[in-house]
Parts: C-alpha cells; sequence; structure tokens
C-alpha cells in the first residue's frame, strides 16, 4: 500500500512505520490517524517482518492531533466523538491486536497523543535529544488514554505530573530511563535508527510464535489481578506445547546454530 | 536440617535460609528440587520459631529455572510440573506456597528464567553486584509468563517486556535492577549473606502477626486489576 503521512519500510526481518510530516512535526490528522490502521494491519500480516519499528521523519517523534486541522474546518473535536465514546479507535499496534514486537524509537519531541505509541509499545527507545511533555490541560483538553496507559506501565507520579504541568515542563531522556519509561538512550542521536534496527534484529532471532503468546500474557497481564493474569498467562503458554519451535529451540542451542522458527 | 539433596535449610533464631544447592548445575530445578520446595516452604510456614525467610543460591548462580533435560528424564515429575503450569498450581515459590512470613530474595548470581519466578515473588530483593537477570524462554521456542506477569505487577513493564522478548541476547544488570525498582539494594558479593541476614534480623524484631497482616494486604493490593 501507499501511504501520504506515513511511510512503511522493510529492512531484513524489520518492518519501519516512520510517521512522515515532519513540517507539522508529524501531527496526526484524520487522514493520517486511517493510514495508520492499515499500515499496522499491513506489517502485521507480512510474515517477512518479525519485529516492528515505529519511529518519526524529521526532528521530532510525534506531537499529537493536528490542531490546525481541528480548529481549521469547523467540526474540531467532534470528528472523533463516537470512535473515542465507544473506545472504537486504530492507531497504534495494540489497538491493533499487533502481536508482534513493537519498538517505538522516539525522536526529538514526543507530546500529548504522542505518548499513545509510547503506552502502547512493548520497548521503548530514545535519542538522546528526546523531549517528552503533556500538554493536553494547558490548551483546555482532558488527557486521559494515553496517560492511563503509561500508568499501567511505569511509575504513577511522574505520569500525574506531566499531566497536571502541561506545557510548562518537559521530562528528558534520562528521567525517562531511570524511571523504566524507556530502556535505553541513543548517543549520538543520529544513531537511533541503526540501534533501532540492531535491536529488532536481535529480537528476530528469538520465536515469533513464542514472542506472541508472550506478549499476549503480559499485555493481558495489564487487565487482571496478578492469579488472574497468572491463568490467563498459562493459557498463552500451554499454547505453545507441541508447537515445533519447542523442540528447535532447544535443538540448536545443543548443535550450536540458528534455530530454524516456524514463520507465524 | 540436612534432609534435603537439592536445599540447604538453616534456621538461625528467627531468621531461616532456604538455599538452592544445586551449583554444578546453576541451581536448576530438577524433579527433586520440585517437590524439596514445596516440602520446605511449608516446614518453614509452620515453624513458629521461623519469623523471616532469606532465599539465596550456593555457588555463582541464585537461580536458572527448570533443568528440562533432567525433568524430561522422570516422567512423573514432567507431568506433574506440567499439569501445575497447566493449571497455575505452582509450588515453587513462597506465593505459590501461601507463604504468609516476609521474604527476602539475596539473589547471588545469575538469575535466569524459571529464576525469576522468585524474584517477583519475594517481598525484599537484594543482589550482589555480580548478579544479573535473564529470561531466555523466547531463544528456546518457549513462552515467558509468570514470571514476567509477577514481574511487571511491580516493576515498569518496559523493561520487563523487553528482557522477556530479548530473550538470552541481553542481560538486565544488578545496577539497573536497583534503578528499577526491582532489587532495593546491591552490595559486594562477599557481603550479600551479612547483608541479608541484617535485613533479615531488623524484620524480624517486629510483631509476627503485623507482618503477617502487612503482606497480605500489600499482596491482595496486586490481585486488584
Amino acid at each position: 500500500m501507499s501511504y501520504e503521512h506515513l511511510a512503511v519500510e522493510r529492512h531484513g526481518p524489520v518492518g519501519w512505520l516512520i510517521n512522515d510530516r515532519p513540517d507539522l512535526r508529524n501531527a496526526m490528522n484524520s487522514a493520517m490517524r486511517d493510514e495508520f490502521a492499515d499500515a499496522w494491519t499491513e506489517l502485521n500480516e507480512d510474515p517477512a517482518v518479525r519485529v516492528i519499528v515505529h519511529t518519526g521523519n524529521g526532528r521530532d517523534f510525534q506531537t499529537g492531533v493536528d490542531v490546525t486541522e481541528i480548529a481549521g474546518d469547523g467540526v474540531g473535536f467532534e470528528r472523533y466523538r463516537e470512535s473515542m465514546e465507544d473506545f472504537d479507535v486504530h492507531f497504534t499496534s495494540w489497538h491493533q491486536d499487533v502481536w508482534k514486537p513493537v519498538i517505538t524509537a522516539v525522536n526529538g519531541i514526543c507530546c500529548g497523543g504522542g505518548f499513545h505509541w509510547v503506552a502502547d509499545a512493548d520497548i521503548v527507545i530514545a535519542a538522546s535529544d528526546a523531549q517528552f511533555f503533556d500538554p493536553h490541560v494547558s490548551v483546555g483538553q482532558v488527557v486521559a488514554i494515553e496517560a492511563i496507559g503509561l500508568m499501567k506501565k511505569m511509575p504513577v507520579e511522574a505520569v500525574m505530573r506531566m499531566a497536571f504541568i502541561g506545557k510548562y515542563e518537559r521530562m528528558g531522556p534520562e528521567r525517562a530511563y531511570e524511571l523504566g519509561m524507556i530502556s535505553e538512550i541513543v548517543d549520538p542521536p543520529e544513531q537511533l535508527r541503526e540501534r533501532a534496527q540492531e535491536i529488532g534484529e536481535t529480537i528476530a532471532k528469538n520465536s515469533p510464535a513464542a514472542m506472541a503468546a508472550t506478549k499476549k500474557a503480559l499485555w493481558g497481564a495489564l487487565e487482571a489481578g496478578l492469579t488472574d493474569a497468572c491463568k490467563e498467562g498459562a493459557k498463552h503458554l500451554v499454547s505453545m506445547w507441541g508447537h515445533p519451535d519447542q523442540t528447535e529451540g532447544p535443538a540448536a542451542f545443543a548443535e550450536k546454530r540458528d534455530p530454524d522458527w516456524e514463520t507465524i | 536440617m540436612g534432609d534435603y539433596e537439592t536445599l540447604e535449610l538453616i534456621l538461625e533464631g528467627p531468621v531461616a535460609w532456604l538455599i538452592f544447592d544445586r551449583a554444578g548445575d546453576g541451581n536448576a530445578i530438577d524433579a527433586r528440587m520440585f517437590v524439596e520446595l514445596e516440602d520446605a516452604w511449608g516446614r518453614l510456614e509452620i515453624d513458629e520459631d521461623v519469623r523471616v525467610i532469606v532465599n539465596t543460591g550456593n555457588g555463582r548462580s541464585f537461580q536458572t529455572g527448570l533443568d528440562v533435560r533432567q525433568l524430561a528424564s522422570n516422567p512423573e515429575a514432567l507431568r506433574a510440573s506440567s499439569r501445575q503450569t497447566r493449571d497455575f498450581q505452582l509450588r515453587m515459590t513462597g506465593w505459590h506456597c501461601g507463604v504468609t512470613k516476609p521474604i527476602i530474595a539475596a539473589v547471588n548470581g545469575t538469575c535466569a528464567g524459571g529464576g525469576l519466578h522468585f524474584v517477583a515473588d519475594a517481598d525484599v530483593v537484594i543482589a550482589a553486584d555480580t548478579a544479573s537477570f535473564v529470561d531466555p524462554h523466547v531463544s528456546v521456542g518457549q513462552v515467558s509468563a509468570f514470571e514476567t506477569i509477577g514481574l511487571l505487577k511491580k516493576a515498569p513493564m518496559g523493561v520487563v517486556a523487553r528482557m522477556a522478548l530479548m530473550g538470552r541476547h541481553e542481560r538486565v544488570d544488578a545496577d539497573r535492577a536497583r534503578q528499577l525498582g526491582i532489587v532495593s539494594e546491591v552490595v559486594p558479593a562477599d557481603r550479600l549473606r551479612a547483608r541479608a541476614g541484617e535485613l533479615a534480623a531488623t524484620i524480624a524484631q517486629q510483631d509476627p502477626g503485623t507482618l503477617r497482616a502487612l503482606k497480605q494486604s500489600l499482596w491482595n493490593a496486586l490481585e486488584v486489576q
């Protein structure tokens, strides 16, 4: 497929989804929002893609919804009312049930709605020039979904502080790393994509089926208490029993060769 | 208490030490340890002299998970472990076995795969500076579930998911584990047991009933979504 506001690339086993409205700091208009749904699905369904990296063209990763579109055509936020009320949205990998590992690689600014792709990725890394802030309340908007997702995954106070301080304070990559919001800082920033590709290729050495089941178990755990999450996790764990990768993994290890995994 | 083959159990006043003792095999859980762990946790729970339990390992590793090859040679043990896994009725950790006393995990070296159960399920975790954490499941075609689910209830998910998805290709070292709050203290390896003993003795001064109620209420909090 071709896209106007996104770039989709493939490098070896790694699929790339790149925000491509650099002049608008990759802000998301309604057309881009629709394209996200297709792009995640395209990469998810491509058997050659084992891992997906999400980043942005230009200086910044993502700066939320395109407010010029919202302000400019009289429709405003009403265009999103129905989908938000039903929480029937499709612009992140989590929304789209992508069970391949997703790495978000934050370049430059990630603010407001940009946090959707931090909250909904499995692994988040950032360039050393990355900056995080959430301006919603400073422009009279509520932040909900992105912050709720983050709170499930990291210390809550830091999320609340960003939500309430709005545009008047930015979090740098060091603090994001300390808090576990990101797992790696790439310095110099120009090496962000190279490093993301490297992590992607490393992850692609692991069993795709086992990773998909693991991802389901972990994300399921955000929906349930500990014991219930483990009981649900047991189903995903047992789903791999008898799968060829379970014999291939130990065999390859014993024979000191790369495993030949089943494609999913 | 020397009647275990795979565990060493030491009682020092109010502090009990439950020590993995298959140092030659990375302290991996074989069929025997699988049975002995349940017995040992049960015994420490009912022993009224025991107020705090320290869990550590002999040798260079803390705990490296199920010894799958050994387990496979014992069909009965394999069936039992498969059944317990399928039904989530494991009996390996203090949490699995319903232990109500405070448990301190003292991670003395490599903690891999199923070894992470004992970190996720402990109340307090400290580590030697030589400790490292790795989850190789997906690199050998296995799913990572219980251990990482437990960890992500207690530490930032992104780093737990990264550990689960990187498999054997990346390790989290002791300092990063402390920064993330997976462990609360890192000490030189030769100081680990002394420090764990100090912490245990400090906790053991508290009223056992209070500790039990506290432990129960905090773990119950993880049961709410």
